[in-house]
């Protein structure tokens, strides 16, 4: 995504078939990990503002070293411009 | 100055190549740590990959003293095709040859590690799997062209790491963990399209819990 708005959002998505239960991602992005019982990730599915920065770096430390590259960060543009409030014009 | 003719290129180079062992088998042990997931308590499992990692990057460096050291060194005739060309060198053909592949073999583990985001996973895993015959390569190189690996520190050196990777590489096998069984550290990365038992969903369809 070429331009930054303050209003985008992440969330971090896992490849359930690639994870193997490692539980890096839990332990770098406690934020946005959680484990379940059999040690694979359940993530937060609410999107996290780009502005949260300690959670984005988090976020990216959990992609980077997850040992089967199982985890991608998915970008998503924030409220679209036709549904914020018009700017009244005379 | 230090001269190409004084031997303290050579003397570099003897203890280097033990360093470099000892670096060697610290990162095999870490390795087998992560793969075989220690940690989560007291140290933390990212912890220890990273630990691995940097201590991959400090042994890269030492062997790269190693080998320049040596090149550079007259003491001993090794030309610098023999450096990474196993059996081209007049000096201890064989010996040195040992320490060609391992080089070699290394030297591919770390740039598939360093183009991890661009290969796929089972291919990059394929290529870290050389690790394993890097090893052997490197210590035999050690004792047979090691002119130190035969007594006293050396030969601490040597056994030391003998054993702990071998110890390492007996608990990879043995104590692998419980969500990765049914598949044997020695057995290559699944086949596409190839269905065993064992590869069926561990959860029941519908039910989220289990027992």
């Amino acid at each position: 995504m070429a331009v930054r708005s303050r209003t985008d959002t992440f969330v971090l998505v896992v490849d359930p078939i690639q994870c193997d239960g490692y539980g890096h991602c839990a332990e770098l992005a406690p934020e946005l990990v959680h484990l379940d019982e059999w040690g694979y990730p359940i993530l937060v599915t609410e999107p996290t503002p780009l502005s949260a920065r300690a959670v984005r770096e988090s976020a990216r430390w959990a992609v980077r070293d997850c040992p089967r590259r199982a985890l991608r960060i998915e970008r998503h543009a924030g409220t679209p411009v036709s549904t914020r409030p018009r700017r009244r014009t005379e | 100055m230090i001269g190409l003719t004084s031997p303290y290129l050579w003397y570099t180079t003897r203890a280097t190549g033990l360093v470099t062992l000892a670096l060697l088998t610290g990162m095999v042990c870490l390795g087998v740590l992560v793969a075989n997931r220690a940690g989560g308590e007291r140290v933390g499992r990212f912890e220890l990959a990273q630990v691995h990692r940097a201590v991959s990057a400090i042994t890269v460096t030492f062997l790269a003293i190693h080998v320049v050291t040596t090149v550079a060194d007259s003491f001993v005739a090794t030309g610098p095709l023999s450096i990474v060309v196993p059996l081209t060198s007049p000096y201890r053909r064989v010996a040195v040859g040992l320490g060609a592949l391992a080089l070699d073999l290394l030297g591919a583990v770390w740039l598939s590690s360093l183009l991890q985001a661009r290969l796929s996973y089972s291919a990059w895993r394929a290529i870290h799997w050389l690790g394993w015959l890097c090893y052997p390569a490197a210590l035999i190189h050690a004792v047979s062209a090691g002119t130190d690996a035969r007594h006293g520190v050396g030969l601490a050196v040597v056994v030391a790491s003998l054993a702990s990777v071998a110890g390492a590489a007996l608990w990879r096998v043995t104590a692998r963990p419980d969500r990765a069984a049914g598949r044997t550290a020695l057995s290559p990365p699944r086949r596409r399209g190839l269905r065993r038992p064992e590869d069926a969903p561990r959860v029941e369809s519908g039910s989220r819990t289990r027992g």
